[in-house]
C-alpha cells in the first residue's frame, strides 16, 4: 500500500490523484484529497489538512470531507473543500460555505479575435477600470435602496432583466436562471442590507477581477463548439461575490448559530464550523438568507457584466450585439446546495465511504457545501441548463493574472467521486505578508506588460503584489489532475490580456 | 500595546498583545486597519464611538471587530487609531467601548478586509500582560 507522511497524519493512496485519510477519534468519515503528489506536497504545508480533519466532525456529512487539488488553508473549513450533509439529520453550515456566499466566476463571450483588441489594450483596460467600481468605498454601478436590495435578494437576475441590465439569454446560461427560489429576503438582517445597497455592481478587491482574455487552446472540439469557444477569441472573465451583505449574513448566522446550538458547537473542534442541526429553525433560515445572497452575487456580477459590454461598445463603437458578447455560464465557488445524490449504503442503511462495502444504493437529499469548490455536473443532468445538458455544466476556473485560466465541462465521474464538484482555481500557495517582502506592486505590473503584454491596472500597488503570478499554484496541474480523474474534463485554455483590480 | 500581521496561506492574522485587556482589543483593532493600509496617514478624519456587548470574551472580540467592518462600509471610512474599554466578565456579560478615528477612503490606499473569523482565535492572559491571535477573511 501507497502512503504519503504528511506529519500528523498519513494518507493512504486508494488510485491515482485519490488520497484516503483514515477514519480516527472523533472523525465520523474518513477525508480524501483528490491531488497529484506535487499538488500533495503543497496542500500538507500548511493547516490545510487538519482543518480538513475538523471538518469530517460535521454531524450528518456523508462519504467522506473532500479536499480538491487546489485545496489550502482557510479558516474553520478549508478552501477546496467539500462536505456533503445529510438534509434530514445532519448540518448546514456557513463556515462550509465562507463568509463571501456566491463567491464565483462568470464568462461572457465575443465574437472579437486577439488582433481585433491589440493596440486597444491600453484604452480597454483605463476604461475598464474607471467604469466598473473596485476596492474599499467604490460604490457599485447601481446605487440602490432597500427596497431596490430586497427585490434583489428576492428575484435575481430576473430584477436585473426588469431593470435592463440582462437580456433573457443571459437567465438561460445562468444557473438556476438567476434566481434562487428558495431565497427568503427577510432572513437577511438589516445590517446586511445598508451594507449591500451601496455595493451593487462592484468587484471589491483581494483576489477579485475582471480580466479579458484570449483563446489560446481547444482541447475539445465538439464540447468548445456547444459552449462557443475557439482559438483566438476574445473572452471576459468575471470574478467576484456577494459583498458585504454576504459578509454580514454569514456572520450573523454563525454568531446566532453558537448561541442557539451550543451544544452541537461544543462538540466541534473549531468555533468556525458552528453548525444548525438540519430541521431546525436557523438552519432553514440561514438556507434561505443564503439562497437570497447568492441572488445578490448573482446580480452583482450581471451588472458589472452589462457594464463591460457597455465600455466594449465605447472602445470598439459598435453595439454589443454586434460583437455577440453572450454570457456562456455563472458558476458559484462558495454555496450550499440542497441536491439529490445517490449513495452506496451497508445492511444497516448507514452510507458507505468505498462502494465496496455497499450492498444496495439509496437517493438521499445533502447540503453540499462547496467552500472554493465549483459544482461540476455531468451531460444528462436536470440542472444543466437545456442549452448544455447534452455536454455537461461548463465549469469556470481562473488561474492568476499573469497565467492562464481554464474552461471544464462537468466530468463523467464528478457525481461518483466529489458529489458533482472539482476545484474552483489555483489555489494559493503563498501568505500576503510574504508576497509584499518577494514583490513590488509596479515591478509585477511592467513585467507582466513587457513580457506578456497584460495590461494590469488596480487601485492598490499592494493588491498586485499579494495577487502575483508566483503566489498561486500551478493551475495546469490542478486542471490536469481534474480532467485525470474524471470529475472536470479541460475543454479550452484562456490567457490573459487586459486586467482589473481592486 | 502591539501587533503583528502574520503569515496566513489565503487570508491575514493578527497577533497582539498589551498590559491590559484594553489595549490588547485596541491593538487587534489597529492590526486590522494594518491588514487593509500600508499608510494611514495622521491628523485625517474625525473619531467615532461605538459599543458592543456580549456573551464571551472572544466573541466580545469578535464582534467588536465585526462592528468596525460594518462601520467602515457604511461611514465609507477606515477605522484607526482604536481606543477600547473593556468591563464585564462577572456575570456573563462583557462590553466594550470603543472609538476609532474614521479616514475617509479618498485619503487612503486601503483593501477591504472582507471580515474577522474564529479560526484559531485566542484571547488569554499570561504573566506579562494579554494576549490575542485573529484570522481575518481577505
Amino acid at each position: 500500500m501507497t502512503t504519503y507522511d504528511a506529519g500528523a497524519v498519513t494518507l493512504r493512496k486508494v488510485r491515482d490523484y485519490v488520497w484516503e485519510m483514515p477514519k480516527q477519534g472523533d472523525m465520523r468519515v474518513p477525508a480524501r484529497v483528490f491531488a497529484s503528489e506535487a499538488l500533495l506536497d503543497e496542500i500538507s504545508d500548511d493547516k490545510t489538512l487538519e482543518q480538513l480533519r475538523n471538518a469530517t466532525h460535521l454531524p450528518g456529512i456523508t462519504k467522506y470531507a473532500i479536499c480538491m487539488p487546489d485545496g489550502h488553508q482557510g479558516y474553520g473549513f478549508p478552501v477546496g473543500g467539500v462536505g456533503a450533509m445529510d438534509a434530514r439529520d445532519g448540518c448546514i453550515s456557513p463556515g462550509a460555505v465562507g463568509y463571501d456566499i456566491n463567491c464565483g466566476v462568470r464568462m461572457m463571450t465575443t465574437n472579437l479575435t486577439y488582433d481585433d483588441v491589440q493596440g486597444h489594450e491600453q484604452e480597454l483596460v483605463e476604461s475598464l477600470f474607471a467604469n466598473v467600481p473596485s476596492g474599499l468605498g467604490g460604490g457599485g454601478v447601481f446605487e440602490g435602496t432597500v427596497g431596490d436590495v430586497d427585490a434583489i435578494l428576492e428575484d435575481g437576475v430576473q430584477w436585473a432583466l426588469r431593470n435592463d441590465w440582462a437580456v433573457p439569454e443571459d437567465l438561460e446560461h445562468c444557473e438556476d436562471e438567476g434566481k434562487r427560489p428558495d431565497a427568503d429576503p427577510t432572513a437577511i438582517s438589516q445590517k446586511a442590507k445598508d451594507r449591500g445597497k451601496n455595493q451593487i455592481g462592484s468587484l471589491g478587491s483581494g483576489n477579485h477581477f475582471l480580466e479579458v482574455q484570449r483563446v489560446t487552446d481547444v482541447y475539445d472540439d465538439e464540447v468548445a463548439d456547444a459552449f462557443d469557444l475557439t482559438e483566438d477569441q476574445v473572452v471576459v472573465l468575471i470574478h467576484c461575490g456577494s459583498r458585504g451583505l454576504g459578509h454580514q449574513t454569514c456572520n450573523d448566522y454563525l454568531r446566532r448559530i453558537e448561541k442557539t446550538h451550543a451544544g452541537l458547537l461544543d462538540s466541534l473542534p473549531d468555533r468556525e464550523l458552528a453548525a444548525a442541526p438540519a430541521g431546525s429553525q436557523l438552519a432553514d433560515e440561514y438556507y434561505g438568507a443564503m439562497c437570497a445572497a447568492i441572488n445578490f452575487a448573482w446580480v452583482n456580477r450581471q451588472l458589472i457584466m452589462h457594464r463591460t459590454r457597455q465600455v466594449f461598445e465605447q472602445v470598439f463603437d459598435r453595439d454589443w450585439r454586434d460583437m455577440e458578447m453572450h454570457l456562456l455560464y455563472d458558476v458559484a465557488h462558495n454555496i450550499a446546495k440542497k441536491e439529490h445524490h445517490q449513495v452506496g449504503v451497508d445492511a444497516d442503511g448507514t452510507v458507505v465511504a468505498d462502494d465496496g462495502d455497499a450492498v444496495e444504493y439509496e437517493t438521499r437529499e445533502l447540503y453540499v457545501h462547496r467552500k472554493g469548490a465549483t459544482r461540476a455536473f455531468p451531460a444528462g443532468r436536470e440542472e444543466v441548463p437545456p442549452a448544455y445538458r447534452a455536454v455537461g455544466q461548463p465549469v469556470i476556473i481562473p488561474g492568476s493574472m499573469g497565467t492562464g485560466s481554464y474552461v471544464l465541462r462537468g466530468g463523467e465521474r464528478s457525481m461518483h467521486e466529489t458529489f458533482g464538484s472539482t476545484a474552483h482555481g489555483a489555489g494559493r500557495l503563498m501568505s500576503r505578508t510574504q508576497a509584499k517582502k518577494e514583490y513590488r506592486g509596479g515591478d509585477v505590473q511592467t513585467a507582466l506588460r513587457e513580457h506578456d503584454r497584460i495590461y494590469v491596472k488596480a487601485q492598490s500597488g499592494a493588491t498586485v503584489a499579494e495577487e502575483a503570478p508566483g503566489v498561486y499554484k500551478d493551475v495546469d496541474e490542478v486542471v490536469r489532475v481534474s480532467d485525470a480523474l474524471g470529475i472536470g474534463d479541460r475543454v479550452a485554455r484562456t490567457f490573459p490580456v487586459c486586467n482589473i483590480k481592486g | 500595546m502591539s501587533f503583528e500581521l502574520r503569515e496566513h496561506t489565503a487570508d491575514v492574522a493578527v497577533e497582539a498583545s498589551g498590559d491590559t485587556l484594553d489595549a490588547c482589543f485596541a491593538a487587534v483593532a489597529d492590526g486590522l486597519t494594518a491588514a487593509q493600509c500600508d499608510d494611514v496617514p495622521d491628523g485625517v478624519g474625525d473619531r467615532f464611538e461605538l459599543s458592543v456587548e456580549s456573551e464571551r470574551v472572544e466573541s466580545l472580540l469578535f464582534d467588536y471587530l465585526d462592528e468596525l467592518v460594518y462601520e467602515r462600509d457604511v461611514r465609507s471610512v477606515l477605522p484607526a487609531d482604536h481606543e477600547a474599554a473593556v468591563t464585564g466578565g462577572d456575570d456573563g456579560t462583557w462590553r466594550v467601548d470603543a472609538s476609532a478615528r474614521g479616514v475617509p477612503f479618498d485619503a487612503v490606499e486601503a483593501r477591504e478586509v472582507k471580515a474577522v473569523t474564529y479560526s484559531e482565535m485566542r484571547v488569554e492572559e499570561t504573566a506579562d500582560g494579554w494576549h490575542a491571535y485573529v484570522v481575518f477573511d481577505v
